[in-house]
């Protein structure tokens, strides 16, 4: 555990703009609010806000619509901060995940609830008052029943099954929803007369990767990647050029071509057999006292003052 | 003077007419087009065509038409009832450019001047003559920016129309004399019969001549200030006097579009753009932020993000 306790500042505002499934606010049923809590956010290991429906029942995340030079009006009163929450439901075996993979490293088989435990975030443990928390586990973990008591060990090999469901499912969502997951910007209000059927299977398989992987641990990412069998994204080798064909991919583009080989010195420029006319009249402009071009791209050598 | 069809919604621009006369289907006629209410910051700027036969033009004469500023306002109105009574000859227009309208032209994302916005009216004015049936022959009108230039433009527009445009042309012609009263008659109407859409409960309705240097005006504005809406649709935020009281008094409020005349590189540092050099140094503190640290694109293209804090 870490011991490090870092206090977040509390911005108080006394109001938010919220979007969220009736389900969620629907606090009769166990007697007690939703309650936002703070919680082990999977992906960036620090604290991320989500919402515990009434009673613990139900995991939601919390996000929020930001972008500037927005602002609400309520009713009467006028909102500063334009920004959106959105409350969505989740998998609260995410969140869980994190801490069985760390007790993992033992080996041992271990009851849950001495797992999910977090000085810096003692929420965590209501985690496992989720419906689908102690019923679902078995997805993640190999189980074993010693007399009423229930141990757990982490699984890698079964989580990557696991995630790859879910990727499988958001795949599905995704083309449901016609979600653009190819390279390149598309308008929503453009019509395509043809069907969209360009869009590959890889394609989609990145995309919802990618998304998953906003959900679990950078090495759980890296793991499923290959469990995926997902080729690889690799820069071009020098030996063979590279294809005209780019890749479509989220990850950012990386330059085809190793243009620096030119700034090497034992580069020797071939001379080019024909020149055009302009090419020839410009080799006759007297060129005395030019700067050649690559010297403004070159740092600027400090002789003079050492 | 029945303004009705502009007081049901003051918020945009209205067109006021009369008929148009017989004869002037038939024989050539003159126009003259002037505006009323074009520097203050209340109320609107209205824009006015005055039609008539050219053989009757020393008619108008008669009725005694004379630059509306040299008048009083019971005189004007007088005046006006006259050109109404001549309508076996006489037509006339108005158009009625609204506060708002005057406010959102102007600080719209594409800036659309008070020039370009008279030019426009009068235009349109013209061409609605013209739509009517009016054997236009001869227009005068009194100059917004350099008459030459105007005139040139109108001409080319209206080819087949002489097109006079010159300064004081109201004192000048009568022709342009009455457009100028129809113009100023229908702007104080509708500044002192002033419905506000807005509910600000009992106005006080005594806001002066509606000018910037009227110290009537000024303590209106002053009054009727709200930190968060600025004014009532009644006072011209385009107007840099509207504007600078909103800026002191009220609420700061930041538009997208904020830094567009803002110097180029200033804007750029404020939006967080990389230098252009950046990208050429080599790998600039330690290199890939890639990884972990960046949401999936289908987070960030939706500007959605993870909440620390409330």
């Amino acid at each position: 555990m870490t011991a490090k306790k870092k206090r977040t500042p509390q911005v108080q505002s006394d109001s938010w703009v919220v979007i969220a499934a009736d389900p969620v606010m629907d606090a009769q049923t166990h007697g007690s609010d939703p309650t936002f809590v703070r919680l082990r956010n999977p992906s960036t290991d620090a604290g991320s806000l989500y919402m515990l429906s009434s009673g613990d029942v139900q995991l939601y995340e919390a996000k929020a619509f930001e972008e500037e030079f927005h602002s609400w009006f309520v009713g009467q009163t006028v909102q500063r901060d334009g920004r959106l929450l959105f409350i969505t439901q989740m998998d609260p075996l995410y969140l869980i995940l994190p801490y069985l993979i760390k007790s993992g490293i033992e080996g041992k088989f271990q009851p849950v609830n001495q797992v999910v435990m977090d000085e810096e975030f003692p929420a965590c443990s209501r985690l496992l008052s989720c419906t689908r928390s102690l019923g679902s586990l078995h997805h993640v973990a190999e189980e074993k029943e010693v007399g009423n008591r229930k141990f757990h060990r982490y699984s890698e090999e079964k989580t990557l099954s696991w995630l790859k469901k879910k990727v499988e499912r958001t795949v599905a969502a995704l083309k449901k929803r016609n979600i653009s997951v190819g390279e390149g910007v598309k308008s929503t209000t453009y019509i395509r007369v043809k069907t969209e059927s360009d869009h590959n299977e890889e394609d989609y398989l990145r995309y919802a990767h990618g998304l998953i992987s906003e959900y679990i641990s950078e090495d759980l990412s890296k793991a499923l990647h290959k469990h995926l069998e997902l080729p690889e994204i690799t820069s071009p080798k020098e030996t063979e050029p590279p294809s005209k064909k780019r890749k479509l991919s989220d990850k950012p583009v990386e330059a085809g071509e190793d243009y620096t080989k030119f700034n090497s010195a034992d580069f020797v420029r071939k001379s080019a057999k024909k020149m055009t006319a302009a090419q020839k009249s410009l080799a006759k402009v007297d060129k005395t006292g030019m700067k050649p071009m690559s010297s403004f791209f070159s740092p600027k050598v400090k002789t003079e003052k050492q | 003077m029945d303004l009705s069809p502009f007081e049901a919604d003051n918020s945009v621009s209205c067109r006021l007419k009369s008929q148009i006369p017989d004869i002037c289907r038939t024989e050539d006629c003159c126009l003259g087009i002037d505006e009323a209410g074009r520097g203050p910051v209340l109320g609107p700027m209205v824009y006015g065509i005055c039609f008539c036969p050219i053989s009757r033009k020393e008619e108008l004469k008669d009725l005694k038409v004379a630059d509306s500023k040299t008048l009083t306002e019971a005189e004007r109105e007088a005046l006006f009832e006259k050109l109404d009574e001549a309508k076996s000859y006489v037509g006339w227009a108005l158009q009625v450019l609204s506060p708002n309208t005057i406010s959102n032209s102007m600080l719209q994302r594409t800036k659309y001047n008070l020039n370009a916005l008279s030019h426009d009216t009068a235009i349109g004015l013209v061409q609605h003559a013209l739509d009517c049936g009016v054997q236009l022959k001869e227009v005068f009108v009194d100059t917004v920016g350099p008459a030459d230039k105007y005139e040139d433009k109108l001409s080319k527009i209206f080819p087949g129309i002489a097109v006079t445009v010159r300064p004081k042309a109201d004192s000048l012609f009568p022709i342009v004399s009455a457009a100028s009263i129809c113009a100023k008659v229908a702007r104080d109407f509708a500044v002192k019969h002033w419905r506000f859409g807005e509910d600000l409960g009992e106005v006080d309705a005594d806001y002066g001549s509606g000018y910037p240097s009227d110290p009537k005006t000024k303590a209106w504005l002053l009054r009727y200030l709200d930190p968060v809406f600025g004014y009532p649709q009644l006072v011209r935020f385009s107007w840099s006097t509207a504007q600078t009281l909103m800026d002191s008094r009220g609420v700061t409020v930041h538009w997208d579009d904020d830094d567009d005349d803002e110097d180029g590189e200033k804007a750029a540092q404020r939006r967080n753009n990389r230098s252009m050099l950046s990208y050429f140094s080599a790998a600039a503190g330690g290199g890939s932020q890639s990884g972990s640290n960046q949401t999936h694109r289908f987070f960030s293209d939706r500007k959605l993000k993870s909440l620390d804090t409330l």
